[in-house]
């Protein structure tokens, strides 16, 4: 799921975007995404993924490693966009632009904006032990990546993979995540007295600046309330 | 197996609000259950479960396009209610990268929740008579089976899927020309759309056959995991229960 590019991108980028707080891109995400939901135009909906596309030009994401994400979304709704084109082409097109949309919406957010600081924000309504495992499967997904890599490349090398053995494939990916599960658990053991032993009680300690904002942050507010009312005010050009 | 990879804008609001509340308040309640010691010695261990479901999505299984999720598993090895989180926290980290939508993690978690819920207890029963491979292929496979069935409802009743069905446009057609008077028309009818039910497998038999193979998988992946930890660590299936543990391995054996 190219986690990793992901997070290099959105850590390591020196756009306008890059350098707001995670609140006002996240109040960006929350906008946006309204308008995609709410609108059953399709000039409208035409006209909210250029001002995302915009955002993406601004932001300076290298689509090229992450437009793939934005094509999940028409694959998964494809079958929803057929069946409204039986009823009428538009209504297909309506289901495309709002999957790849909202898509695009989250694929901003994600490469403009670290794991940690949305996971910050979370943590402002979500429960402390949730925000926690959050944190912690981040941590976590980065290690296994790895082992799970090595596993795999380790299993090809040996011929213990076949595209056209599937069952053969199941035993051996099978032990292999069995293993990374047994690696894992010892894993997590070592975790929780490291982190007992740095006074961890519940709740790992998360610094959520909202406040002062930046011109960048109240510019980014207000394209999206923009976005949002431009979306559901009526127009008659 | 069975998470729904609907986009954004096709559920309508009040579902999807209504799966997110639900879910949290399911969350905020296990949460509460379990205190202290207990839980915070497991959040590593739930954030591992976790990141080893959204990795076994990314692997590989050949040529078939479906991927393990490794939900039931989950549950057989942190437990049905940590297991619902780690479901949730699933959905929401897929869904922050555009793999289904963000409006659907609720919804998307009660589905695969209630996979881990059954399938938990079903592994729990079944394996006190049957082996480990057959208890939770059984369980593995009948848990998906109503989940996935949860989901084609769900999808089906909020988002029109019934429209989708192959026969669905001819039936209304017949219906009409009943309602008409014309039942000899139906007879009679030679149009492309009349074939429909002799190529129903470019429909929902195509929906169903993916489905069955991705039951398959899931079921005897997960098996062959349990097989493996059985070999190499039993404990992490059998924790605090000796006794059964060494009637199970005969049974095995």
């Amino acid at each position: 799921m190219h986690i990793a590019e992901i997070d290099q991108i959105s850590n390591t980028g020196d756009s306008l975007f890059h350098k707001a707080k995670a609140i006002s891109k996240l109040l960006l995400t929350l906008f946006l995404l309204t308008s995609f939901i709410i609108t059953n135009d399709v000039v409208k909906l035409g006209a909210l993924m250029i001002i995302v596309g915009l955002f993406f030009f601004i932001s300076k994401v290298p689509l090229g490693q992450v437009g793939h994400l934005i094509v999940y979304p028409v694959i998964f709704s494809i079958l929803f966009a057929i069946l409204r084109f039986q009823q009428s082409w538009i209504l297909g097109i309506i289901v495309l632009q709002k999957a790849v949309g909202a898509a695009m919406t989250m694929v901003l957010l994600i490469t403009t904006t670290p794991y940690v600081d949305i996971f910050a924000v979370f943590s402002l309504f979500l429960p402390k032990l949730l925000v926690d495992i959050l944190l912690f499967t981040y941590r976590s997904l980065f290690i296994l990546i790895g082992q799970i890599e090595n596993l795999v490349k380790s299993i090809k090398l040996r011929g213990g993979y076949h595209p056209y053995n599937i069952i053969a494939n199941l035993k051996n990916i099978g032990a292999a995540i069995g293993v990374m599960i047994i690696h894992s658990f010892e894993m997590s053991d070592r975790m929780y007295q490291i982190y007992t032993l740095r006074g961890y009680k519940g709740g790992i300690p998360m610094t959520v600046a909202l406040w002062p904002m930046k011109p960048i942050d109240y510019m980014i507010i207000s394209l999206g309330i923009i976005t949002l009312l431009g979306t559901v005010i009526p127009w008659n050009l | 197996m069975s998470h729904i990879h609907i986009p954004d804008g096709i559920i309508g609001s009040v579902w999807w609000i209504t799966g997110y509340l639900i879910a949290l308040g399911i969350i905020y309640f296990v949460l509460r259950k379990v205190e202290g010691e207990e839980i915070r010695r497991k959040v590593p261990m739930i954030g591992i479960v976790t990141a080893i479901m959204i990795i076994g999505m990314s692997v590989p299984l050949g040529i078939v396009p479906v991927h393990l999720t490794l939900a039931v598993l989950s549950g057989i090895l942190i437990g049905p209610g940590f297991a619902f989180i780690s479901v949730f926290v699933v959905n929401l980290m897929l869904a922050l990268v555009a793999h289904g939508g963000i409006t659907l993690v609720g919804l998307n978690t009660l589905i695969v929740g209630t996979e881990v819920l059954i399938g938990y207890y079903l592994f729990k029963t079944l394996s006190k008579k049957l082996g480990q491979m057959p208890s939770t292929v059984i369980a593995t496979s009948i848990a998906l089976i109503i989940s996935m069935t949860m989901m084609v409802t769900m999808v089906g009743s909020l988002a029109g899927l019934r429209n989708a069905m192959p026969d669905f446009h001819l039936h209304s057609h017949e219906e009409q020309l009943i309602e008409e008077g014309h039942e000899e028309a139906i007879e009679n009818d030679e149009s492309p759309a009349a074939g429909a039910k002799y190529i129903f497998f470019t429909g929902w038999a195509a929906v169903i056959m993916v489905f069955v193979v991705g039951n398959l998988l899931e079921s005897f992946g997960t098996a062959y995991i349990i097989r493996f930890f059985m070999k190499v660590r039993p404990d992490l299936i059998y924790e605090k229960k000796p006794k059964e543990l060494d009637e199970n391995l005969k049974i095995d054996q």
